[in-house]
């Protein structure tokens, strides 16, 4: 397993990967930064100048990539350990985002919207990780 | 032919090439062949249903029409194959 | 060789459908909703020109032919126009 900090090409493949807009980021570093708190959507909509269902959308991405927890009945979201590298990378992103807000935004709009990504991921049918 | 089935033609023409475009688009924003493919399938389509519109109707048995609905048809099964086997499956 | 060609179309179109709406049971984007149902009513529209060339029934299917096509590229429309966000 990795030791120490995440590189800057991790984070960067984190991000690329996880991360589907600056919104979906902000949430997660949210949850993270005020870990083990637990967040209903009216607060997360307050705190991230975005509509309710915006959030719901966006928090449901985050659960469905195993990157948060929820409890679907409360509509409570939280940050919940999952797994050391997991931990490395949400850690190594929240400290990059710190200094590098602009890069990162740039790095998040440049990626083709993910419904589109999952358009052609949904004909990928061979093993092979695209 | 009826006036309706003109017009229901004509949107499908009209459709067809705006989806095209679409995928033309996400082509230019993925640089994935794959959007590439879809976009001439959805395209030619298009023309072709304009072809239909300029000749008898029904006739989508003349060989011009199905030859490049078979076209249509294998840009896109080569895409789905390409995407899978390909160089950069 | 005609006919044969909207079978093939007919199977394209199936495969789309079913590989754009399992895609969308697994992500949840609308985008493949839409395009799943587009790619299942131009399936229908295949298999009714397909039906129509063979001259199985009596009545005429033109318009259920391009009725079907019309409203598959209408749902493929919306999908497309409201995907980006």
């Amino acid at each position: 397993m990795h030791q120490g900090s995440a590189t800057p090409e991790e984070i960067y493949r984190f991000i690329f990967g996880e991360i589907d807009t600056v919104p979906h980021l902000e949430a997660l570093l949210l949850l993270w930064n005020s870990r083990p708190k637990k967040w209903s959507e009216e607060e997360l909509s307050q705190r991230l100048f975005i509509t309710a269902s915006a959030v719901a959308e966006v928090m449901q991405d985050l659960v469905r990539r195993n990157l948060i927890a929820a409890e679907t009945s409360s509509r409570q979201y939280w940050y919940e350990f999952r797994s050391e590298e997991k931990e490395r990378l949400i850690e190594g992103t929240a400290r990059a985002y710190q200094s590098e807000l602009i890069r990162i935004s740039t790095l998040i709009h440049s990626k083709a919207s993910s419904a589109v990504r999952e358009f052609a991921r949904a004909f990928k049918i061979t093993k092979q990780k695209e | 032919m009826l006036k309706i089935e003109m017009f229901l033609l004509g949107v499908l023409a009209a459709a067809s090439i705006t989806a095209g475009v679409f995928f033309l688009r996400f082509w230019k924003d993925t640089r994935d062949l794959f959007f590439l493919a879809f976009a001439a399938s959805f395209i030619i389509e298009g023309f072709n249903r304009v072809g239909l519109l300029l000749s008898e109707r029904p006739n989508e048995g003349s060989p011009w029409i199905y030859l490049v609905r078979l076209l249509a048809s294998l840009l896109i099964l080569a895409a789905i194959v390409h995407k899978n086997y390909g160089r950069n499956a | 060789m005609g006919p044969a060609v909207y079978i093939l179309s007919a199977l394209t179109t199936l495969l789309c459908a079913v590989l754009l709406l399992l895609g969308y049971a697994r992500a949840r984007k609308r985008l493949l909703l839409w395009s799943g149902l587009c790619f299942a009513g131009l399936t229908v529209s295949n298999l009714l020109v397909f039906v129509d060339l063979i001259e199985l029934p009596a009545m005429d299917l033109y318009l259920w032919r391009l009725g079907t096509a019309v409203i598959a590229m209408a749902l493929l429309l919306y999908g497309l126009i409201w995907e980006g966000r």
